[in-house]
């Protein structure tokens, strides 16, 4: 049987009378990639917040590794060590040259000697193909760029688990290529994620399950054929058949 | 017109060398605290803790609404008239309490460049993508840190054009020093001028002299501006 990494149970999430996350569950399991789908406004950052706890879910539980990281007992922070995030718009330190913004957690929470942290910042740099550019400013990177090296930065920390929240929507077109391809590279290791993405023909590709959200509420989930070929929900296929 | 430039020059530029050592150790030493009150009222300023936001906030507007004339009298002739007051009314007569006129000047303008200053970084601060914060956080950080290591140090970085005005804003600014009788440029003019009614030369010099140390601090600091540039 395969290991459950996390067990969310029934999470909601409101701002004030807003309820954007309507009683939402899901088991992701190690070395699973879960592509999550939706219209704007429904709900899938937000979730995805909440999987690393920079939103708190107002119900519910999330139990990562057979332990509860909404009752208090555990320190957010050291959590997170676990759990890396890749955002829309990179957010990459700009005062540090390549290579720092990837050192920079890795020296300073796991008190990484500076050599060890370099050396396995400079792999990861191989990994997402920019180890040329590890000298440099983030200010002379390409969006796609930033992207990759922003994976890296998340990566050193050697994280359990990776949430993606919509990693190529700010990218120019040309440019998705580039970074998917190294998602692609990440699933193929094994690496168990959590990606949001209007790259539908990604998630058809990548994913070992696609979910689809719609309002706060999980709609559907599947396969990748399952969803893309056979909906089952009406709101699936509208939803599908707007944007492919 | 008769003016006698190298008796003025002979006689007054040796003097006015000192009072530039005057002017750059209070400037250096205000300008040092300024910056680190600043920083710290902006941190103040941003806690959710009401109390706190408020009376930093209060502060800083009392220091922007008077005049930094006004805060040099009241900080070297008045607050020891107070501080002699309370220790009389405990009991201790002989008070008699005097700040050295250079310690008073620092004071003055620490606190009132401090307060433009905490301005300065608060907005600064405030202007950091929220997303910095959140990859911070995402990596493991505490807020604490988040602060110290990644939000401070950008916002400090944008904010050096705006310091660099600051500075030179300062240098001219020790000239009202003159007035709690630092002897920093202008008093030692003030004093050579009436001895000699070499008027003309001796403040033309005086301007001379304050062009010399502000000019190259400008253009140096559009240097680190233009360098900074690239960064973003
Ligand atoms: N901090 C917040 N305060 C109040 N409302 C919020 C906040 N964050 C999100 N919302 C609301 O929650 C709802 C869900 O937002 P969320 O960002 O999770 O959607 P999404 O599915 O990620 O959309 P998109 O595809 O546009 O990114 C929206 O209606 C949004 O307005
Ligand atoms: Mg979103």
């Amino acid at each position: 049987m395969e290991e459950i990494m996390m067990s969310v149970k029934s999470i909601s999430k409101s701002y004030g009378s807003n309820l954007v996350l309507k009683d939402v569950s899901m088991d992701i399991k190690k070395g699973e990639v879960v592509c999550i789908i939706g219209p704007s406004g429904s709900g899938k950052s937000t979730f995805l917040r909440c999987l690393n706890l920079l939103e708190i879910p107002t119900a519910g539980d999330i139990i990562f590794q057979d332990q509860s990281i909404l009752n208090g007992k555990i320190k957010v922070n050291k959590y997170r060590q676990n759990v890396g995030m890749v955002f829309q718009g990179y957010y990459l330190f700009n005062l540090k040259k390549v290579i720092d913004n990837i050192t920079m957690a890795p020296r300073s929470l796991n008190k990484k000697k500076k050599e060890l942290a370099e050396k396995e910042a400079c792999e990861l740099l191989d990994k997402v193909g920019l180890l040329e550019k590890k000298d440099v400013y983030p200010s002379s990177l390409s969006g796609g760029q930033k992207q990759r090296v922003a994976i890296a930065r998340a990566l050193a920390m050697d994280p359990e688990l990776l949430l993606f929240d919509e990693p190529t929507s700010a990218l120019d077109p040309e440019l998705v290529g580039e970074v998917l391809k190294v998602i692609k590279k990440l699933a193929n290791d094994g690496m168990t994620m959590i990606v949001v993405t209007h790259e539908m023909g990604f998630a058809r590709d990548v994913a070992d399950r696609v979910i689809f959200m719609e309002g706060g509420y999980i709609v559907e989930q599947g396969t990748p054929k399952e969803i893309f070929e056979n909906p089952q929900n009406l709101r699936t296929q509208e939803f599908l058949a707007r944007i492919l | 017109m008769n003016l006698n430039w190298t008796d003025a020059f002979n006689n007054l530029v040796p003097s006015l060398l000192q009072g530039v050592v005057v002017v750059l150790q209070t400037t250096i030493s205000s300008f040092l605290i300024a910056v680190v009150v600043g920083l710290l009222v902006a941190i103040c300023r941003l806690t959710q803790l009401k109390i706190v936001k408020g009376f930093f906030a209060t502060l800083v507007e009392i220091v922007r609404g008077t005049p930094l004339l006004v805060q040099l009298f009241y900080i070297y002739y008045v607050v020891p008239l107070i501080l002699d007051n309370i220790l009389k009314s405990m009991g201790n007569s002989s008070a008699n309490i005097q700040f050295s006129a250079v310690a008073a000047g620092i004071a003055g303008l620490s606190i009132n460049y401090g307060a433009y200053i905490s301005e300065v970084f608060r907005s600064a601060i405030l202007s950091i993508d929220d997303g910095q914060k959140e990859s911070g956080l995402a990596l493991g950080f505490t807020y604490y840190q988040v602060l110290w290591k990644i939000i401070i140090p950008q916002a400090f970085a944008n904010s050096i054009p705006v310091l660099g005005n600051y500075l030179v804003m300062m240098i001219k600014d020790t000239s009202l020093l003159a007035i709690i009788s630092v002897s920093e440029l202008l008093l030692r003019t003030q004093t050579y001028a009436s001895q000699t009614f070499e008027t003309i030369e001796s403040y033309t010099i005086l301007a001379g002299v304050y062009l010399l140390l502000s000019l190259p601090l400008s253009q140096l600091m559009k240097l680190l501006e233009k360098k900074m540039k690239v960064l973003h």
